[in-house]
């Protein structure tokens, strides 16, 4: 079988601080292997990793990518344009296409054509290889393909072979001789695919000490901080984009003595959560829409009956079903408002992995110090993503148990009442096993001693005392983070994934001469409306950046803060993130639309 | 009665109405505890909603009221936090049988060491009087054959303790609440216990039981540890019209904690979670990251 090969264009190896390659097939054609390959080189020489995921709900078939961008800086996006794209067929070429640059480089398989003439005389550069073939020819299977794509890419960045092979080696090493000898042979034919046809290095990529950040998704990072929040007890049923925190955890909590149970369903998921809980443990589960609207009933129980426990919602596109593995943020309105009746709960939104990480334990310590339950909201893109990061900080970590007792503390009690009213609204929690501390735990209407009460006046302290609490944690919740020039007169307000895009668009507009300022917001419920106004007095107009289709926290700040006219939505609801770009042109066509109005 | 001089609360007289089946079960089980010398601080009673799922107001321990059918998992969360307690999840037919049957079954399998008191009254009290899912044929219009939990548990391989009761028979009664309390004392998995408990108001159904309960116990051949016969003969009794009561089954199936919790470290629930003594173990769980 005769190997074509072209290189149209070549060109002088282009210095890049900043890259991005894609690579797209088919579920089950190893993309996400290559991309983190790709990873471990990067990270291997210094550079900041970020890298995002975008597959179909099934295990085989379907178009899947994977993005990974590296950059000298630190970046949580995947930034505007892939530069470099290695396809396993032309659906890959065709789903990327208008993420391209002009300019960008393809590897594609040719094993069933070459890559056809519609996408020639576009200035891309393309290098037709038949890697499904000669994997099946040499190695005898087909999934070898990636493996030889990694040579051949490895040839167009510049990067070293001992680089290459010592990443395979680190990778393969542990799944046996027989797997670290057939990549180590298919990056030896890749490589040597790449001499003979003469493929060079495009592009020259920076190079410094490996760097001692570690790597992690959102996930992973809650995970973490659950359990070094003194988290002991996850319970969880399988839902995409949540999953992965229930798989991080179960053979890690172990070590600590701690327990992860796969329950039969989200009602169960939510009120085994709640009996750990009252008899004492730390307490997370996790889910997506779906479980949440399943786990409703139950977070409006945790609230009535004061029971601390830590809700990850991972949100997903909805309603229904969906498309279980695509980025949203339209969850908004259910964590905060879902449930029938009134009571406390707070809704918190880290926005990066070292976020993550810190608000989880921050969520612990507050459904703990409040007796309330506390929902920690994600989303898809900042749950799956994986970012390089510093090392996470253990020693700014405290537990706070807020006002559980122990048996010396309860022998110092006159009287034991779980509900007793207080000052602050919060009452001493005795568990079970303590002497003393005998009471009865409701979501019915109750008294101080838990007894189910309809007596009017009760009913009412009993309301106050529970809602107030939320009034209390105010001080104590994370506050939004500010970005950008403090006399701009153009703001901009988005939380969780979009932090990444936001940051980048703010740096595109500064050489349109745009000056903007932004507040990422890390606390949707209770707003923290003071903090809000402080941002947005000085400010013309405000941007509500956020995926999904009515602009929830556009309607969220308007009701808080009233300024209709100034607030406008930018939103996004087709199960992408935003690209920088797309902020940019959204901003930037707004203003001008009103500078040629003269308003 | 607590060991201690902190007044706690004083337990309320049962909301149920005169005659309420609810009431024998009440006391056998606040005898059996008491014959078992359980220590009020270590128990913990879930109740479920309904008229039935009130009984942990009546009794001096520790209670959480769960929502409607969620007493299990509830359940299940408190013993796997802490396994030294006595966790005794008690509730309706209603509440475990209809809107909490997913529970039911998988409570069952999994087999923790809690116990399970089901008040079978062939209605739904709380609400006035509906079909339950053990509502016979008839019974306000209802037009199902009424739901037999006892032969359910039996057909599940990992259930190790079932039995029933009658409210009227409070001997037999409070002897298989101790039987359950001890089985799952001893973390040998669940006690799974189905009381006739009649619904004076709704679903009078004293009068047939009295007539149709059939005590295993005085079967000289009945053998309580096999799981076949034991289904195949309460199909039988059962076939026949008449209700079998007593022991229907005990087996060997580990337990819950014994499949899942950590020997050493005790009940996670009483755990030091501060960062200072558990720093080695996370520094070393970090290195997953790098
Ligand atoms: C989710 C939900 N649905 C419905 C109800 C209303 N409800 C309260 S008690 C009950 C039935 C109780 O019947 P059962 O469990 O048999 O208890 P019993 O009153 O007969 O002891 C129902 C339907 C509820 N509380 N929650
Ligand atoms: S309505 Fe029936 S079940 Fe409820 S308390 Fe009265 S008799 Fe008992
Ligand atoms: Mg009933």
């Amino acid at each position: 079988m005769a190997t074509t090969l072209e290189q149209q264009k070549p060109a002088e190896p282009m210095l890049k601080q900043d890259i991005c390659i894609m690579i797209g097939g088919q579920g089950g054609d190893g993309t996400l292997t290559v991309v983190n390959l790709l990873g471990s080189c990067f990270r291997n020489i210094g550079l900041n990793v970020y890298d995002a995921r975008n597959v179909l709900s099934r295990i085989r078939g379907g178009h899947a990518d994977g993005v990974i961008r590296a950059s000298t800086e630190q970046v949580l996006s995947t930034g505007d344009q892939v530069d470099v794209l290695v396809a396993f067929d032309e659906e890959a070429v065709q789903a990327a296409v208008n993420e391209l640059a002009p300019d960008a480089s393809i590897i594609f398989d040719s094993s069933k054509g070459q890559l056809s003439e519609k996408f020639g005389g576009m200035g891309l550069r393309v290098v037709n290889a038949p890697l499904g073939n000669m994997a099946a020819s040499k190695l005898r299977r087909n999934i070898f393909k990636n493996t030889i794509a990694f040579a051949i890419l490895g040839r167009l960045l510049g990067l070293e072979d001992d680089l290459l092979i010592e990443v395979l080696r680190s990778r393969y090493e542990r799944r046996g001789k027989e797997a670290l000898d057939a990549n180590m042979q298919a990056l030896s034919l890749g490589s040597d695919l790449a001499k003979q046809n003469n493929i060079r290095s495009i592009y020259k990529i920076p190079h410094s000490e490996k760097s001692n950040k570690i790597l992690a998704t959102g996930n992973e990072a809650v995970a973490y901080g659950f359990l070094v929040g003194g988290g002991r007890f996850f319970v969880g049923y399988p839902i995409t984009p949540a999953t992965d925190i229930m798989e991080w955890l179960a053979p890690r909590i172990s070590k600590l003595g701690g327990v992860v149970k796969q329950a039969e369903d989200e009602l169960a998921v939510i009120n085994m959560g709640i009996g750990a809980a009252y008899a004492g443990a730390r307490v997370m589960v996790a889910t997506s829409g779906p479980g949440q609207s399943l786990m409703t009933e139950g977070v409006g129980h945790a609230g009535e009956a004061e029971l601390p426990i830590v809700v990850v919602e991972c949100q997903r596109v909805g309603p229904s079903t969906g498309e279980p593995t695509k980025n949203e943020q339209s969850d908004l309105n259910h964590v905060v408002y879902g449930s029938h009746g009134e009571f406390p709960r707070l809704v918190i939104a880290p926005g990066s992995a070292a976020e993550c990480f810190q608000l989880t334990v921050d969520a612990l310590n507050l459904a703990e110090t409040y007796q309330l339950p506390v929902f920690l909201l994600l989303d898809q893109a900042l749950c799956q993503n994986s970012e390089s990061i510093l090392p996470f900080n253990l020693k700014s970590i405290k537990v706070e148990r807020g006002k559980l007792l122990s048996q010396s503390d309860l022998e110092k009690i006159q009287t034991y009442k779980r509900y007793q009213f207080s000052e602050d609204g919060i009452s001493p929690r005795s568990v079970p096993s303590l002497e003393g501390g005998q009471s009865q735990v409701t979501g019915n209407e109750h008294n101080e001693y838990g007894l189910t009460s309809v007596d009017t006046t009760n009913r009412l302290r009993m309301m106050s005392k529970r809602m107030k609490k939320v009034e209390l944690a105010k001080n104590e919740l994370p506050r939004g983070n500010n970005f950008g020039r403090k006399d701009a007169k153009i703001g901009i307000i988005g939380f969780g994934s979009t932090l990444g895009p936001i940051l980048e668009s703010m740096e595109q507009l500064k050489s349109k001469n745009i000056g903007v300022r932004f507040q990422q917001i890390r606390t949707i419920f209770p707003l923290l409306v003071e903090d809000l106004i402080e941002f947005s007095d000085p400010l013309d107009k405000i941007f509500v950046v956020e995926n999904n289709y009515q602009g929830q926290l556009a309607k969220m700040i308007r009701s808080a803060l009233g300024r209709n006219e100034r607030i406008e939505s930018i939103t996004k609801f087709d199960g992408t993130s935003f690209k920088p770009r797309e902020i940019t042109n959204a901003i930037s066509t707004s203003i001008q639309g009103k500078l040629e109005m003269g308003v | 009665m607590a060991q201690t001089t902190v007044k706690i609360y004083t337990p309320t007289t049962p909301i149920w109405c005169p005659g309420c089946g609810d009431f024998g079960v009440l006391a056998s089980l606040k005898k059996a505890l008491s014959d078992l010398q359980i220590k009020s601080k270590d128990t913990v009673i879930v109740g479920g909603i309904g008229c039935s799922g009130s009984i942990h107001n009546n009794l001096e321990c520790y209670g959480i009221h769960s929502l409607h059918g969620r007493l299990l998992p509830t359940a299940v969360g408190v013993k796997l936090a802490n396994p030294q307690l006595t966790v005794i999840a008690a509730g309706g037919d209603g509440d475990g049988y209809a809107i909490g049957a997913g529970h039911f079954l998988h409570t069952l399998k999994k087999n923790p060491s809690i116990i399970y008191i089901v008040m079978q009254n062939g209605t739904y009290g709380l609400t006035k009087g509906q079909p339950s899912p053990t509502a016979q044929v008839g019974y306000e219009g209802n037009v199902d054959l009424p739901f037999d939990a006892i032969l359910t548990a039996l057909s599940i391989p990992s259930t190790t303790f079932i039995a029933r009761g009658f409210s009227a028979n409070q001997a037999q009664l409070t002897d298989l609440m101790k039987k359950a309390i001890s089985h799952s004392n001893s973390n040998e998995g669940m006690g799974f216990l189905e009381v006739l408990s009649p619904c004076v108001t709704y679903n009078d159904t004293y009068k047939e039981w009295r007539e149709q309960v059939y005590d295993l116990s005085t079967e000289k051949d009945y053998n309580p540890h096999n799981r076949l016969l034991a289904f195949t003969r309460v199909s039988e009794i059962t076939n026949q019209g008449k209700i079998p009561t007593g022991l229907v089954y005990s087996g060997r199936v580990k337990s819950l904690e014994e499949n899942t919790l950590s020997k050493e470290k005790g009940p996670l629930a009483l755990q030091d979670i501060s960062l200072e003594s558990n720093l080695p173990k996370y520094e070393q769980i970090l290195n997953d990251f790098r």
